[in-house]
């Protein structure tokens, strides 16, 4: 009986969905209220309003300001929620499982990643620095910062890794993103426009005022590309699981 | 023309090894043998295409790029193979063999 219930309430709900779906314009349709009004406005007047020369930039940081600092906030407080459950990582304490693995990295790997490293990490700059203007911005580059130090920590050990990143440092780095973003969008409202505006009164629309809004948001950018790499950081780190290093004999797995 | 039929040979060299890479992650029967054709999709697979795409490109900024991808393709996906293969050979991991037949020795099992 309750079985029937649950199908038959399944049915009526897909039959919702279907005819919602059924109601919707085709793809690609160019009457839609997004084509004739969103899209426009965003192309004519995007540079204009919100101060950068890339459009995607001008929609992420400005018209949806709102979401992506959600984004930031978001990524900060899973950060949060697993330092929650599993604690920081103990410095200096013992040694990580990684390590106390008989499995040693092998020199190739570990002469390979010496040669990736910084080539990884000059990339992950260049994709924060350029996001302002063409692909890339601070998420992504923060995503392959993180990456490369995961890639360091999992070769070399977490002790190496902790004692080039030290948790003090990281603890500014990773709360910078939301306090660079709340900073920025607070200019605006002082100056008495809206909050996450770039482009303030009384600067001329000339040169210097595409310079000030571009420094606005390259320094958003550069905060949550330097703050998203210390999360995945220390999420990495965290989850790392710490034992007391002793080199016992290797039991295999069944 | 003989440039457009070198771009067609490599992207097809390149789709070959693609595709067997594929169908061996599939039906080889362990790790280590399947370690074999995965590393094919990438270093072959995947360097012939980018090579073609540099024929296509013409000589631009876009072929320096395409060059270091290559390089860097090379180098990172030969390593990691090389540790996919030593941390299972270092954990035990006894190769597969065919039912019926002999094992070779094994010299990271105990018995």
């Amino acid at each position: 009986m309750k079985k029937l219930f649950v199908i038959l309430a399944l049915a009526a709900l897909g039959v919702v969905l279907l005819w919602v779906v059924g109601k919707m314009p085709e793809m690609g349709d160019s009457r839609t209220p997004d084509k004739t009004h969103v899209v426009p406005r965003y192309i004519e007047d995007g540079v204009k309003e919100a101060g950068a020369e890339n459009l995607i930039t001008d929609v992420i940081l400005n018209y949806r300001g709102y979401d992506t600092m959600g984004e930031v906030a978001v990524i900060f407080s899973a950060l949060c929620a697993v330092i929650a459950l599993l604690d920081r990582e103990k410095r200096g304490v013992s040694r990580s499982a990684v390590d106390a693995s008989q499995v040693r990295s092998s020199r190739i790997v570990r002469v390979t990643v010496r040669i990736l490293f910084p080539v990884i990490f000059l990339f992950a700059v260049y994709l924060i620095l350029h996001g302002e203007n063409s692909a890339g911005g601070g998420f992504q580059g923060g995503a392959v910062i993180g990456a490369s130090i995961i890639v360091f920590t999992l070769v070399f050990t977490l002790i190496e890794s902790t004692r080039d990143i030290p948790l003090t440092l990281r603890v500014i780095l990773e709360s910078l993103s939301v306090l660079t973003f709340l900073a920025v969008g607070f200019i605006g409202v002082f100056k008495g426009v809206e909050f996450l505006t770039y482009i303030l009164p009384g600067l001329s629309p000339g040169v210097a005022g595409a310079l000030r809004s571009q420094v606005f948001m390259m320094s958003i950018e550069i905060a949550i590309g330097v703050a998203v790499g210390a999360i995945f950081t220390s999420i990495v780190f965290a989850m790392i699981k710490e034992e007391n290093f002793e080199l016992e004999p290797h039991i295999p797995e069944p | 023309m003989p440039g457009r039929i070198l771009i067609i040979l490599f992207s097809a060299v390149g789709t070959v090894f693609f595709l067997g890479g594929t169908v061996g992650i599939l039906r080889f029967p362990d790790l280590y043998s399947r370690l074999h054709p995965s590393t094919k999709c990438d270093t072959l697979g995947a360097c012939s295409i980018i090579i073609a795409l540099c024929l296509y490109s013409g000589l631009s900024a876009d072929t320096l790029k395409l060059i270091l991808i290559i390089f860097f393709l090379l180098l990172s996906s030969a390593t990691c193979g090389h540790a996919i293969g030593r941390s299972a050979f270092k954990h035990d991991i006894v190769p597969w063999h065919k039912p019926g037949v002999k094992p070779l020795p094994f010299e990271g099992e105990e018995n």
